[in-house]
């Protein structure tokens, strides 16, 4: 009988545990903020898939937070639709005092998360670093505006990477990318487009046939037409693509594809000089890529919400982000706007332009295009089997 | 059977039918025709076709085996079958995926994330032989070696022995492999998520897929699928062993005498 109660104990506490907590307030400043998050422990949800990115975290943002303000960073990689899904069921459950402290996120995540009114607002005022975004970064996110709801923290742009010892002659357009498939069958794939990635690089071949018309999502029956005549020449004449971006980077490590791709121009670096991509790994750019911000947020229930401006704070602080675009870990682009910066930190950041595998910083910059709404991501979702069947 | 022991095993029960409860009320009012999509349908029938033959073929060469091992007595036979019950569905998945990702030992000849998902078919099977092979093992120990005996008495052929010497005794573990089998490997995800291909996906990685993207925008689906599929097992179970019972009984009690 004994044991019953004490199991009947454990479940109501339980119970208890779980409804009982209220919202915690975030502090009126920064200083007070700063105050309360001495000695606690902020909780980062991230997309944990890159070696360079966990590093980054792990090896210099946590060891710099807790040594300037006493504050513990714990990393905690989850896939970011599902870190987003699970705060939902929080708002549901009413469930005031969440796991989630601070959150990366981007896209169709953030205007999901947006739309639930699961995100913390007003956040660029109690962050002091945040004068010194770059405002158009932060203004939009993916064609949803931000609201105060996330601060920008890196600015990447889409690029393709090739193995320059096996492509003699790379494609300069995306039309001339289809026919390289097709002289060189099997060396060519892209993510599935439930992937990020593969989703951005169907959205370039869209802007390349259709430009800014095709903005409310429309995506006219040709192209997907015109899309499937490019998987006979895909790898494994295009039966099955790579789940994931990781899977698409180990084909082209092992060189059973010829060309890779991603957000973040300088992404190859880290990995050509530490020997898993090719030796010949060159930049490609096409005629258009996609600029993309990535931000940070903090979720309406987090139980320590001046920790995660504290945390926001410091990897807006122009060191931070000066280590973030090192190749060392990342080789992120920074969200700061030079302009807003003393001069020794502008010279730093532009003294990292230099990289074997960077594409020509300019003719990147000229060839940016914002990118479309999520209306469009979630056709290209939706729409996008007729290809791979 | 101890008062807290009673109340852990109701504990546990309790679960899943926590769980289609759960289901029931998040699919009130869910549109069902929803699902008549091709995309679901053509994934309800690769799912039924790696299933089933996964099923099948564990079934009968975890027969065989353990039949094997029963008449010829090898238990060396016996202790090496349990071993890849020790590796886990993702290590065996990648396991296989290492083996037919194009290069040594099969060179492409059969590769993983191809549309026949033969892997993915393999990978079941060197997982779930031993399984069957422990279930039915067990059943040839208690085998009384008399109906056996008095089949070769009566110069029946080989097969028409094991029909009605071993086979009647064997229907109840097979059914309950059966159906753990079909259960599990239907809505699995590790396997057919690595092994598997862009389309048709199984259910089981469908449903997730739907289930994670686009927060509760597809979600429905999953849940939808979740609950029919678990209802259709459900139903399958008890209709196969309401068929068997009377058989069952018969020989469970023939048996014991």
């Amino acid at each position: 009988m004994r044991r019953l109660q004490v199991f009947g104990l454990l479940v109501s506490i339980l119970f208890l545990a779980a409804c009982g907590a209220t919202r915690t307030e975030i502090a009126p400043t920064f200083e007070q903020a700063a105050e309360e998050a001495k000695q606690s422990t902020v909780n980062f949800y991230m997309w944990g898939g890159d070696d360079g990115i966990n590093r980054y975290i792990d090896e210099y943002v946590a060891p710099r937070l807790k040594e300037t303000h006493d504050v513990e960073l714990n990393r905690v990689p989850m896939d970011t639709a599902e870190f987003v899904r699970q705060l939902s069921l929080d708002k549901r459950a009413n469930r005031e005092e969440g796991t989630i402290d601070l959150m990366w996120i981007n896209g169709d995540n953030f205007r999901n998360a947006a739309e639930a009114e699961l995100l913390q607002g007003n956040l660029l005022d109690k962050i002091p670093n945040a004068t010194l975004l770059n405002e158009e970064a932060q203004a939009t996110d993916a064609g949803t505006p931000t609201d105060g709801l996330e601060v920008a923290w890196g600015n990447v742009q889409f690029v393709l990477h090739y193995d320059a010892d096996k492509v003699k002659n790379p494609p300069t357009t995306f039309d001339e990318l289809h026919r390289w498939t097709e002289e060189n069958p099997g060396r060519f794939t892209y993510p599935e487009v439930t992937d990020f990635t593969g989703n951005a690089f169907v959205r370039h071949l869209l802007y390349a046939e259709y430009g800014d018309t095709v903005r409310d999502g429309e995506i006219p029956v040709e192209f997907w037409k015109e899309l499937s005549t490019w998987s006979p020449n895909l790898w494994k004449e295009g039966t099955t693509y790579p789940k994931s971006l990781a899977q698409l980077d180990q084909l082209y490590a092992a060189g059973e594809v010829w060309m890779t791709m991603g957000f973040n121009e300088r992404r190859a670096e880290a990995e050509r000089n530490a020997g898993v991509f090719p030796d010949g790994t060159r930049a490609l750019v096409l005629e258009h890529s996609i600029a993309s911000t990535h931000f940070l947020a903090v979720p309406f229930n987090a139980k320590n919400p001046n920790g995660a401006l504290v945390a926001i704070n410091e990897l807006l602080s122009p060191e931070a982000q000066l280590a973030k675009q090192d190749a060392t870990y990342w080789g992120d682009g920074t969200s700061l706007d030079l302009t807003k910066l003393d001069t020794a930190d502008r010279d730093a950041f532009l003294k990292l332009d230099e990289g074997v595998t960077y594409p020509d910083p300019e003719r990147l910059t000229e060839r940016s295009i914002p990118d479309y709404g999520p209306a469009v991501i979630d056709a290209i979702r939706e729409e996008w089997d007729c290809v791979a069947q | 059977m101890s008062r807290s022991s009673l109340w852990f095993s109701l504990f546990v029960l309790a679960l899943p039918f926590t769980g289609v409860a759960f289901l029931i009320y998040e699919t009130v009012g869910f549109d069902w025709s929803e699902l008549n999509e091709a995309v679901w349908r053509t994934s309800l029938a690769v799912t039924l076709y790696v299933t089933i033959v996964s099923t099948v073929v564990s079934l009968v060469i975890g027969t065989w085996l353990a039949r094997t091992v029963y008449m010829k007595r090898s238990l060396w036979l016996m202790s090496l079958l349990k071993w890849p019950m020790f590796v886990p569905h993702v290590a065996a998945a990648y396991l296989f995926y290492l083996l037919f990702s194009g290069g040594f030992p099969f060179y492409g000849w059969i590769e993983a994330n191809e549309r026949h998902h033969l892997v993915v078919i393999f990978t079941y099977v060197w997982k779930e032989v031993p399984f069957v092979f422990l279930m039915v093992v067990g059943t040839y120990g208690q085998l009384n070696h008399g109906y056996v005996d008095m089949a070769k008495t009566l110069q029946l052929k080989p097969l028409e022995q094991f029909k009605v010497a071993e086979w009647p005794f064997l229907i109840k573990p097979l059914l309950d492999s059966f159906w753990v089998l079909v259960a599990f490997i239907s809505f699995a995800y590790e396997v057919p998520a690595l092994l598997g291909v862009t389309y048709p996906e199984l259910l089981g990685v469908l449903a997730y897929e739907r289930l994670t993207t686009g927060l509760f925008l597809n979600a429905f689906e999953s849940y939808a699928v979740a609950l029919a599929w678990t209802l259709f097992i459900f139903s399958g179970v008890i209709a196969s062993y309401a068929l068997t019972a009377k058989r069952r009984r018969r020989i469970e009690r023939g048996v014991r005498r």
